[in-house]
């Protein structure tokens, strides 16, 4: 009896360690490595291979702010932005690393690589968060302040319903300390192809109805897609705050230093290169992987142009003989999941930003490609902040591992949710502070997507499958078997 | 075996008749007659009809006279979860589309402060309208575009707005303050005026007073000077100026409808 019960621990026990342990060794960067960054790299992912470019030819990255440790933490930028996970970073890298290197590698930083900085250092249960859905701890300031730096009179209360982590109600990082801070807990976004979250397509915000917002620094307008909160409008700014938040440096960077990560950040651009029968994306046709990318004009509207992911229309009949009758499949497969994303439509309902305040209606008819409407890229040429539920009540997924917050709206009431919301991470609203952009997360770019699961900005959906699952409940909208295979398979091949 | 033949024919015809009920059945306003503008507060009924992205229906019952509208043609469309004020004009046209007598032109405006219970009919056979980009949008950036030549005139813009609020419509008012915009910067105007107005003259519909609040004439022109503000225009050329009891005007963003043409931000741009 008992040696049943061992034997069946034991089975468990395998079988985590088989879930947790990545199928095959990642490349992991350290920080200060001085290695060279190629032209040209190829990385294995369960669903393929990815291919990371680097412009103009290859790096020395010794001395480079990127790749060197800055601050007391011993971490670099590459710590959290891996070649190798699309210059995100994948759970099963951040797995990897606390097998191989433990609780007192840079990257399980308490600061921010930790549930809470007070936690405990080096117990596995203090880094919950990072170890089982890939999140870190972003602090941001309230009541908060604008791009310029100015506080802003928020339109809404908050108050902490649930805290697992104790950050929130912590007298030392939370909002009762004398800086009052709100920590949420997001996903790394990929560190590429920055162009094009960069680029700007039309000179309006149509979710706000006003124009595109302006750098301080510069007075000039700018795309206002970056980070899932759109707190910096600029890398610049964003190498200002990821340097203060996750690298403990407070000197200001040097110029030179600025300038070296902006030349290397505008270079590199990534997406899966081959699928996982070893079939190129770029072969019969198609125009999948990071070359076409590169070369590509940023921040075309597909629907008034090159329709997104029509990159992968000449597979729609595969025809050519000289592939196998599995890889015809798989083409033909990846083919109908692009052609769903831009035309299969279901209805889309009370999500800010599209479903309000713009006159689409609520609900309205319409596709993925309605908020991922960017040619190539498949993120908003608008500025994309839309609510799409996955941090807010009732629309997110169980989440009883993150704080959960109620919002109580003072002025007028949000459209959808009224006047008091419940959010684990209220999102562009911590930027804005007002109550209707509760929820509201800067649409990420969707390439590599194979290299960094875990997706959405908390890391709720654990697979691709599980991010199409989550669709289809959010909006009721029915899909076949055969269509979440389609639309897998396509999100793989970005 | 014969008569379940025969009642499978009869199930296939009635199938048929019910598909086809819609074609046939004559959708005629109940009171009102063509040309009139209607002025009404409901609850918006979703037809989810399907023809592609954005070919949804929308229907609104005018409880005073009976007619059910089709409404789908406003700029800003309703949200179910709300009250909408429909401000529009009846004509004849395909009402087998969504299932309502056509207005055209037609506003709505969503009246967040009145809940409705949200109402979803089936398709029922009625078509739907395909989606065509409406005339009135910004093109985008990477698109060339022709600069005014001189001599330079003064030119007056106006922006129409929804009942209630100070947003810039997507795809209507965006078009025209654009356009405002873009020429005082293209020209390097040397002064803007703006005027905002709002329609504080109460109104009675559907049983309801309607009044614009004071106040939004001014938050609409503060709106209209963030726009150029944003766009690069010297704010310290910028006069602003607020206006109640705002009058009827001829406003083209207003499409000829009555009321709606009150509600707006004029800015004048000299040269
Ligand atoms: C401890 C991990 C960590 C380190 C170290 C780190 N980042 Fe990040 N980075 C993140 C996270 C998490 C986000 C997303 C934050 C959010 O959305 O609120 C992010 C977002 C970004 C983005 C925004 C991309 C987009 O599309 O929005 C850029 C650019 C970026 N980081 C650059 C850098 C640079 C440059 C450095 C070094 C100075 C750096 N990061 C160091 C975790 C890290
Ligand atoms: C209403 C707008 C909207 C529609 C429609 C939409 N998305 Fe998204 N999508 C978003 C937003 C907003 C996010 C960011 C949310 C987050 O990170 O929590 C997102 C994120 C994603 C991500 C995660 C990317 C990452 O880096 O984690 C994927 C993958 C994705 N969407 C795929 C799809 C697919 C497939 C469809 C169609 C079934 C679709 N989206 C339809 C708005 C939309």
């Amino acid at each position: 009896m008992q040696g049943v019960v061992v034997r069946a621990l034991l089975t468990v026990m395998v079988v985590t360690m088989a879930l947790a342990m990545p199928a095959y060794a990642r490349d992991w960067w350290g920080a200060g490595e001085g290695r060279v960054f190629p032209a040209v790299a190829d990385f294995p992912n369960e669903h393929g291979t990815l291919r990371v470019l680097l412009q103009d030819g290859p790096l020395d990255t010794r001395g480079h702010p990127f790749f060197e440790p800055l601050g007391p933490h011993g971490r670099a930028c590459v710590t959290c932005h891996q070649p190798a996970d699309a210059m995100s970073l994948s759970l099963a890298s951040i797995r990897q690393q606390w097998q191989t290197a433990g609780a007192r590698d840079p990257l399980f930083a308490p600061i921010d690589g930790a549930n809470c900085p007070d936690l405990p250092h080096g117990e596995r249960d203090s880094h919950s968060l990072l170890l089982d859905h890939g999140l870190f701890r972003i602090a941001r300031p309230w009541p908060p302040r604008d791009h310029a730096g100015k506080a802003i009179k928020p339109d809404f209360d908050v108050d902490v319903i649930h805290d697992p982590t104790g950050c929130n109600l912590s007298p030392r990082w939370g909002l009762p300390s004398d800086d009052p801070h709100v920590s949420v807990y997001r996903r790394p976004r990929p560190v590429a192809n920055l162009k094009y979250v960069l680029a700007m397509g039309f000179a309006i915000d149509g979710k706000r109805g006003l124009p595109l917002p302006l750098d301080p620094d510069t007075g000039k307008p700018v795309s206002g897609n970056l980070m899932a909160d759109s707190r910096v409008l600029t890398l610049k700014a964003q190498m200002h705050d990821a340097a203060r938040s996750h690298l403990g440096f407070f000197e200001r960077l040097t110029p030179a230093q600025i300038e070296r990560i902006n030349d290397f950040e505008m270079r590199v651009f990534t997406a899966q290169q081959q699928n996982r029968l070893g079939d190129s994306l770029d072969a019969g046709g198609a125009e999948g992987g990071p070359a076409k990318l590169a070369d590509s004009e940023p921040g075309r509207l597909g629907s008034q142009g090159i329709g997104v992911w029509s990159e992968f229309a000449p597979w729609e009949r595969a025809d050519d003989s000289s592939v196998t009758p599995e890889r015809r499949a798989l083409r033909e497969s990846i083919a109908r999941g692009a052609r769903s994303f831009r035309e299969r439509t279901f209805l889309i309902a009370d999500s800010r930003g599209v479903n309000s305040p713009m006159g689409f209606g609520n609900p309205m008819r319409d596709r993925c490609a309605l908020c991922h409407n960017m040619s190539q890229m498949g993120m908003d040429v608008a500025p994309g902040q839309v609510d799409l539920g996955t941090t807010t009540q009732p629309f997110a997924d169980q989440q009883p591992h993150l704080p959960l917050f109620r919002i109580t709206c003072k002025g007028e009431p949000h459209p959808h949710y009224g006047r008091v919301i419940h959010t684990h991470d209220p999102g562009y609203a911590l930027t804005t502070g007002r109550c209707a952009d509760v929820g509201r997360i800067t649409l990420q770019s969707l390439r590599g997507l194979a290299a960094r699961a875990p997706y959405f900005v908390n890391g709720t959906a654990s697979t691709l499958r599980e991010v199409v699952e989550y669709y289809d409940r959010r909006y009721s909208i029915g899909y076949t078997e055969q269509e979440i295979e389609d639309l897998v398979n396509l999100m793989s091949a970005l | 075996m014969q008569g379940r033949f025969w009642r499978f024919v009869a199930a296939a015809v009635l199938v048929n008749v019910a598909v086809a009920a819609p074609a046939e059945q004559q959708i005629k306003p109940v009171v009102e007659q063509v040309g009139e503008e209607v002025r009404f507060i409901t609850c918006p009924i979703y037809r989810d009809t399907d023809a592609g992205r954005k070919s949804g229906c929308w229907l609104g019952d005018r409880r005073e006279t009976g007619t059910r509208f089709d409404i789908t043609g406003s700029p800003t469309k309703p949200d179910w979860n709300h009250a909408v004020l429909v401000e529009g004009r009846v004509v004849e046209g395909d009402t087998q589309q969504c299932g309502g007598v056509l207005l055209e032109p037609v506003r709505v405006s969503v009246l967040h402060d009145q809940n409705c219970t949200r109402h979803m009919l089936p398709a029922e056979g009625f078509t739907g309208r395909r989606f065509s980009l409406p005339t009135r949008n910004i093109r985008p950036l990477y698109e060339p575009r022709e600069l005014p030549k001189p001599p330079y005139q003064e030119k007056s813009f106006d922006i129409p707005f929804d009942f209630g609020r100070d947003y810039i419509v997507y795809q209507l008012s965006d078009y025209y303050i654009d356009k405002a915009v873009k020429y005082a910067i293209d020209i390097d105007a040397s002064r803007v005026e703006i005027t905002g107005y709002a329609a504080t003259t109460p109104t009675t519909v559907s049983g309801q007073t309607l009044r614009e609040p004071a106040e939004l004439a001014l938050r609409r022109a503060e709106v209209a000077r963030e726009w150029l503000r944003r766009m690069g225009y010297p704010l310290d050329r910028v006069k602003i100026r607020a206006q109640t009891k705002a009058k009827v005007s001829d406003m083209e963003g207003a499409d000829g409808l009555t009321e709606p043409s009150r509600r707006r931000v004029t800015l004048r741009v000299i040269p």
